[in-house]
């Protein structure tokens, strides 16, 4: 009874992990991410391959998924060399950078405004003061911006 | 105009007793609920990838909304420790997947990543396999996450690019937020229409499962030896493909480092003019 339902369950987080995988990799511009997205995928397939193995019984499924590692290990090693030389050639981790290998006819992508880094301001811890209150120099004060 | 009002009837009686069979075939109250989680995860997920939207816990909310109705769509455990350990592991591991993607830090992303994979690790623990856990966080969290967090931070020694804070737009966005719903959605209502459980007036076993067409047997998981067993089926049954995935991988790596000697002939001073 319970190996159904951990079957079940078992495809239901392998589905998500793919579906979730594959969202990023449409989404998401910097390339090292994309890669870890298409993983992520790989991870989904692992998942059910090893519930479907425990569910019949038999080694089966625990064998694909090794097979799955070491294929994602070989591709990890191009990706990381393919993304060195992008990288050393384009100046930027970003896919938009080679766009002009898009097919014919297809128009160029815009970016949109470059929306502004929100820098939270430095918080500066306080001190409770204590002991006497010294005089306060203002002269010293104006040169200090802040501790 | 006259053209077209033939077209029109001809499509709808084409099309109309697909819909209705789809119809009767699919629509359930468990498929509506299905498509309800389905519909509230996508928008959750949309509403979680847009950069510097001030909704982006509310889209957490709803993905974690639709993530519980899911889980309600297949068959509970029958055991409270079972259930408690794949349902704490299985969270972490979609959580951490969502992170994965919506982090506009690369590096917040590859560690999220990392903890995903710790997750997927224990889940496969969780159903004994126990090398493959081993080899997953060796593999992947420990070799692959911990080399691109170093080539990420080689190329971006800011941490954060501004393209970064640029998302596609929302159109593509909900695009690719359908495809993985419907992807999801599929897989989920495939899961969920299995046979649950045998009737309990036919008898134990083989008759449901003809009819289901599955192949039962729950047989436990290999007990002891696990590693040896494994082994041993691998390098008896497989023995053909390991040595494949052997040369695969000698293969990747010499194609590696021709890409990077390859991608290298830039007029600039190369490594031995450096080294003098």
């Amino acid at each position: 009874m319970n190996e159904t339902a951990l079957l079940q369950n078992y495809l239901l987080v392998g589905a998500l992990l793919f579906g979730i995988g594959l969202i990023g990799f449409v989404v998401r511009r910097n390339i090292i991410i994309m890669f870890l997205c298409a993983e992520m995928m790989l991870q989904g397939v692992s998942v059910s391959f090893v519930a479907w193995g425990r569910y019949h019984g038999n080694w089966d499924g625990q064998s694909l998924v090794l097979f799955i590692i070491a294929v994602a290990a070989c591709e990890a090693g191009i990706a990381l060399a393919l993304i060195v030389v992008l990288c050393q050639r384009g100046g930027s981790l970003d896919i938009t950078v080679w766009q002009q290998l898009r097919e014919e006819g297809q128009p160029a992508y815009v970016d949109r405004e470059i929306p502004d880094e929100r820098v939270a301001a430095p918080e500066w811890p306080e001190l409770t003061p204590a002991g006497i209150e010294p005089e306060i120099d203002i002269e010293e004060q104006m040169h200090r911006s802040h501790v | 105009m006259s053209g077209a009002v033939p077209a029109a009837e001809a499509f709808t009686a084409i099309w109309s007793p697909v819909v209705a069979q789809t119809t009767a075939l699919w629509w359930t109250p468990a498929s509506g609920r299905l498509l309800t989680a389905i519909a509230l995860g996508a928008v959750g997920i949309c509403v979680m990838l847009q950069r510097g939207s001030r909704f982006r816990w509310g889209g957490a909310g709803l993905a974690l909304i639709a993530l519980l109705i899911l889980a309600s769509q297949v068959q509970p455990f029958s055991g409270f420790g079972l259930a408690a350990g794949f349902w704490c592991l299985a969270g972490l591991t979609i959580l951490a997947a969502v992170a994965t993607i919506v982090s506009s830090n690369p590096v917040h992303c590859a560690i999220w990543f990392a903890l995903s994979l710790l997750g997927t690790g224990s889940l496969f623990m969780l159903q004994g396999a126990q090398f493959l856990a081993v080899a997953t966080v060796a593999v992947y969290a420990g070799a692959i996450v911990v080399t691109f967090l170093f080539v990420l931070m080689l190329a971006q020694p800011g941490g954060q690019a501004f393209y970064d804070r640029i998302d596609w737009g929302v159109v593509p966005t909900f695009l690719a937020a359908l495809a993985g719903a419907v992807v999801v959605g599929a897989i989920t209502l495939a899961v969920s229409t299995m046979p649950r459980t045998r009737p309990l007036d036919e008898g134990p076993g083989v008759a449901s499962d003809v009819a289901s067409g599955l192949p039962v047997r729950p047989v436990e998981a290999p007990e002891g030896q696990h590693v040896a067993a494994l082994g041993g089926q691998l390098f008896a049954r497989h023995l053909v493909a390991i040595e494949v995935a052997g040369i695969l991988l000698l293969v990747a790596l010499v194609g590696a480092v021709a890409i990077v000697i390859q991608g290298r002939d830039s007029p600039e001073p190369t490594g031995e003019a450096r080294h003098e």
